[in-house]
């Protein structure tokens, strides 16, 4: 899952100002020069301004880097998820999104992250909910008892598919269930990607339940 | 705080900043492992444990400089005291 330095700015920025400042420092430990005014001047960007790029640069290349659907499907327990939105001849709702362009790479994070004016912290924060679990509870579960075991923590909400799917739309509202559950659509009382509708997003996982199901 | 100032106070000015270059170069070290493999443990460890190394190398690098500029004053203060009575 390595990133090429060629496609990412950020990236080689960062390696850049790392290396300067592994220098830097590599030349205090080795040389011990006294403390003059130019070592002090030389450690201010070996110990202070190149490693605030490096963590600039760093930060901006992981947020990049948790978007993407290798990122989430690197545990084991979303594997089969990841596996299902690449899969090209997938009917399921995932796939279908991830081979949109504006979805791509980036196709769990588009439909599963928080949006507005702190959406993407409260995503991160959701993100650390997700390690915490995953370490306490599911790092050891074998991944069809996971699948049985594990569903989404808040109902999917509609606003999510609205954003780009409007429900002002004259195409949306000839569908004759579009328009009868409008009120309810808008509302979230009913699911766009429940079943019936235009779910499950993941139907593999629904079918797991279905078989363990007493 | 004053308790720990003291403590820092009696060390060296010099093992004190190679600790700090030290704990830099292992800082830059995660973060690098983070931009080089993206993935959920590298990038974690980058964004806490980096950070928290870096920032902690920072500040013990300032106190140094802060440390080593008040000894400077401290002892031209000294000398300049000294200057007269041995002009006598």
């Amino acid at each position: 899952m390595a990133t090429s330095i060629f496609s990412d700015p950020f990236l080689a920025f960062g390696l850049l100002t790392a290396s300067a400042s592994a220098v830097v420092l590599l030349w205090y430990l080795v040389r011990r020069p006294a403390l003059t005014r130019a070592t002090k001047i030389a450690l201010l960007f070996g110990i202070g301004l190149l490693p605030i790029a490096t963590a600039g640069n760093g930060n901006v290349a992981g947020f990049e880097a948790t978007k993407e659907r290798r990122f989430c499907s690197s545990c084991h327990v979303m594997t089969p998820y990841g596996d299902d939105a690449s899969n090209r001849a997938s009917e399921s709702l995932a796939s279908r999104h991830s081979r949109n362009e504006q979805f791509g790479e980036e196709s769990c994070y588009a439909c599963h992250a928080n949006y507005g004016m702190f959406g993407t912290v409260a995503t991160k924060l959701g993100g650390m909910r997700h390690v915490y679990e995953y370490v306490r509870n599911y790092r050891s579960m074998p991944t069809d008892e996971f699948l049985a075991t594990i569903q989404i923590r808040e109902p999917f909400p509609n606003a999510t598919c609205i954003r780009c799917h409007s429900t002002a739309n004259p195409g949306f509202l000839r569908v004759g269930d579009h328009a009868s559950a409008l009120t309810e659509v808008r509302g979230g009382a009913v699911t766009c990607a429940s079943e019936g509708c235009h779910g499950p997003a993941h139907p593999f996982s629904k079918a797991a339940r279905k078989r363990r199901a007493p | 705080m004053r308790w720990l100032l003291r403590r820092l106070g009696a060390l060296d000015l010099g093992r004190l900043l190679r600790a700090s270059a030290l704990l830099t170069l292992l800082a830059l070290g995660l973060m690098v492992w983070s931009m080089l493999q993206p993935t959920p443990l590298p990038v974690m460890l980058a964004m806490s444990v980096g950070q928290v190394l870096g920032t902690l190398a920072f500040a013990i690098y300032g106190y140094v400089v802060i440390a080593d500029l008040r000894r400077k004053l401290r002892a031209r203060r000294a000398g300049a005291g000294e200057a007269p009575e041995a002009r006598r």
